[in-house]
């Protein structure tokens, strides 16, 4: 039972209504038994790995409330994180170790006996990780009790409509929400409705129909350089829809229960810088490795040169953390020093747009550098993309190549869509650009919408809707979810 | 609440309004009633003297009505081995004694393990054949088949034919455009079937269904429908032994093989094509001529 399914549909409507119709001291069973049989569906050979993983941070941070020294906290939290992330490496990390190990023997010619292992990763490992972390580092500061009542606290670490791609939640966020007695609410329930709807539109009408094609080119032997510059373009579109129809998804689910979840995107593809891109693009992870790793490694740091060391170790984090390749690696390490470089040239950047006199059109100038902070995250994702290292390189190659921009090129590379696939692409690409264009302006679109006649809110609802059955392609998992 | 309840019903009654022509436009597509000539032998079954087995090349490749055979055309896009092998023993029954089974070979017969179209087979087989069987998919694919976008496109690219790339056109280039993209897709599904050990899997398949043959008493041929003379170039010899031939000849079946394939007598006449290895009606008359004339120098008729 994926997001993306009429089972995933009818089950919720289930939970939804049984949650109104029970007492509210009932409810957190019903939340977590929806959550593990939410969980089973998709991976029921680790339900112990989570059972285990919930219990285990549960009693961890009870036992590092209960130390009485700053020390004795740090080294309990410690152990904790140690056992929390070990499961994850080995998990998720073992075979890459595994593999560059190997092939550094190779190199230096030494004998390496440890085989390969077949291990699955288990499903949301990262992002119910990262959740623990989070919760024991925060009762270590003392910004967070550690929770006792042991049900809302695997709610917290399970809670369905987020738990296979974030948003990546914090304790004292969420905690506190199953806590309160939600009423049932027409607000709640209604937007909840068109997140989810809007969720479906986005998924299925632009993520999904446009995950084959992007395939298509990077899995092709010898595609072109225009290809390759269609395809990044149309894979950073794809991951978008992708990833944020999750989060409309989560976000909706969970507000037609009551529980406002973070918002995890804000129009990232319209980011002015990469500084700014990160703080739209997958925001709770942004904000988790701010809080957790860039923080604690500034701690104390004056020097420029360590608080650039401090972004880059930051950023090889959020890589390592989405996959275990040196793809993800090498994608990190390009946003470090993306983002290390922006702030060493920002001076000299700015000299030379007020030289070239750029800044006396402000809205010009807006979207230049719009567009260069999209070209920058595209590259970038040419590595997040492709399947191996030198793939990743060639591609790479290609994309940098000025020939594979020729416009002639580019409008040949088209033809990697059918056309009737590229007239449908092209239909609901312009309504989701109208969609955030409207938002841009009024701030929230749903609410333009209901300042608007019951016709005009009606057919859109329709449209949504009717796009979704007839247009709406599925089957394919979220990219997010893989991680 | 009730405000609420008044307004999803009137959306769900104006989308069901507005879908219900979609979804008979799509009941009534081509592609949705490919499996019609199954569908009405499945009803009205009768004793046939000839079965052939296979994917599009062969479902497009037979037409035995003017040799006065009887025939039952057991082929569909894209069918996987293992599809013919469940059609073959749902449907074998029908075969007369000593009737003739063409299973067809074709560059994706060891490569193809994915069954794209699911719904062919939900009113021509049994439940219980059919893996994966979802229930959910089963109900909207009979009632709902609308919903399902890849039927949708289907039906809508077939009333839109010519609505295409003038380089995605069937001919293009002599043929050559369509040919290289096949070329490339099936490349890409060896590569997978490769790295997935699915070969095996498959070859393993045809000698099963060569072995069930013996076992009933029914005639195996292995046969190889003619393509256009630009698929050809893509598809050499070198290219067919990797995908096809290399594992055909380590399966040493004891059946003969005809093998179509550069047939001369088509391989430069697009008149005999839909595009460059799809028969059209003339083609396939005139090769089912050509079958039926091979299958009686060898005894089988």
């Amino acid at each position: 039972m994926t997001l993306i399914s009429i089972e995933f549909l009818l089950f919720f409507a289930i939970i939804v209504c049984i949650y109104y119709i029970i007492a509210h001291r009932f409810r957190w069973i019903l939340l977590l038994g929806a959550s593990y049989v939410f969980y089973a569906t998709l991976s029921i050979q680790f339900i112990p790995l989570l059972l285990a993983s919930t219990a285990f941070t549960y009693f961890t941070g009870i036992i590092i409330e209960r130390q009485e020294t700053k020390k004795q906290k740090k080294k309990v939290m410690l152990a904790g994180i140690s056992v929390l992330l070990f499961f994850l490496g080995w998990f998720k990390y073992f075979n890459f170790v595994n593999d560059s190990l190997r092939e550094i023997a190779k190199f230096m010619g030494l004998n390496y006996s440890v085989p390969y292992q077949e291990i699955v990763l288990p499903l949301a490992i990262s992002f119910y990780t990262f959740q623990a972390v989070s919760y024991l580092v925060d009762i270590y500061y003392g910004k967070q009790k550690a929770e006792r009542h042991y049900g809302y606290f695997s709610i917290y670490f399970a809670f369905f409509p987020q738990l296979v791609a974030g948003p990546i939640e914090r304790a004292k966020k969420l905690l506190p929400q199953f806590k309160v007695e939600q009423s049932l609410n027409y607000e709640n329930l209604t937007c909840g409705m068109k997140r989810i709807a809007w969720g479906f539109f986005k998924k299925t009408l632009i993520a999904d129909r446009l995950a084959p094609i992007v395939s298509s080119v990077f899995d092709s032997p010898n595609p072109t350089g225009s290809q390759i510059v269609l395809a990044t373009i149309l894979f950073s579109i794809q991951l978008f829809a992708d990833f944020s129809a999750c989060s409309d998804i989560a976000i909706g689910c969970a507000r037609m229960l009551g529980i406002k979840l973070t918002e995890n995107f804000k129009q990232p593809h319209f980011a002015v810088s990469i500084a700014d891109f990160w703080s739209r693009w997958h925001i709770t992870l942004s904000t988790w490795l701010r809080d957790y790793i860039f923080v604690p490694l500034c701690k104390g740091k004056k020097k420029r040169s360590e608080i650039y060391f401090a972004i880059v170790i930051t950023f090889l984090v959020s890589g390592i953390w989405h996959g275990a390749a040196w793809t993800f690696v090498l994608w990190g390490l390009i946003h470090g020093f993306y983002r290390v470089f922006g702030d060493y040239t920002k001076n000299s950047r700015e000299k030379m747009v007020s030289f070239i006199q750029l800044d006396r059109s402000p809205v010009l100038h807006r979207w230049v550098k719009i567009a260069i902070t999209f070209l920058l995250v595209c590259f970038s994702r040419v590595f997040f993309r492709s399947d191996s290292i030198t793939q990743a390189f060639e591609n790479a190659k290609l994309f940098l190549t000025i020939s594979s921009w020729r416009p002639s090129g580019i409008i040949k590379a088209f033809e990697i869509f059918s056309l009737l696939d590229l007239v449908i692409f092209i239909l609901f690409f312009i309504i989701v650009q109208l969609f955030q264009y409207i938002e841009r302006k009024n701030g929230s679109t749903w609410e333009w919408l209901s300042q608007r006649s019951i016709i005009a809110r009606f057919s859109f609802y329709i449209f949504i809707i009717v796009s979704v059955l007839i247009f709406g392609v599925s089957g394919n998992g979220f990219v997010y979810g893989g991680f | 609440m009730g405000r609420l309840f008044i307004k999803l019903t009137i959306v769900a009654t104006i989308v069901l309004l507005l879908f219900l022509p979609v979804n008979n436009f799509v009941k009534h597509s081509y592609d949705y009633n490919i499996n019609h000539e199954m569908l009405a032998f499945k009803k009205d079954p009768y004793p046939v003297d000839i079965i052939n087995l296979g994917a599009s090349h062969s479902m497009y490749g037979y037409y035995f009505k003017p040799t006065g055979l009887s025939h039952l055309d057991l082929a569909l896009p894209s069918q996987t081995i293992e599809y013919d092998f469940k059609l073959l023993k749902e449907y074998g029954k029908y075969l007369k004694p000593g009737g003739i089974v063409i299973v067809s070979i074709s560059q994706i017969t060891f490569a193809n393990s994915e069954t794209k179209n699911i719904g062919n087979y939900y009113k021509v087989l049994d439940r219980t054949e059919i893996e994966p069987f979802r229930l959910m998919d089963y109900y909207s694919y009979l009632y709902l088949p609308g919903t399902n976008s890849g039927s949708f496109n289907s039906a809508l690219s077939d009333k839109l034919k010519n609505f295409k790339w003038n380089s995605h056109q069937p001919w293009a280039n002599n043929g050559k455009n369509y040919s290289g993209r096949k070329y490339e897709r099936v490349e890409a599904q060896y590569r997978e079937a490769v790295e997935s050990n699915n070969i095996e899997r498959n070859v393993k398949q045809l000698r099963e269904i060569v072995d069930y043959c013996s076992e009933k008493g029914y005639r195996v041929i292995l046969t190889m429908e003619p393509v256009h003379q630009s698929y050809q170039e893509y598809f050499n010899e070198e290219v067919m032994n990797r995908l096809v031939f290399q594992y055909l000849e380590a399966l040493n079946l004891d059946v003969p093989f005809l093998n179509y394939m550069r047939d001369q007598r088509f391989a430069d006449n697009k008149d005999y094509f839909i595009d460059a290895d799809h028969l059209n009606r003339e083609g396939r008359k005139m090769f089912s001529w050509i079958v039926y004339k091979d299958l009686k120098e060898l005894g089988y008729l």
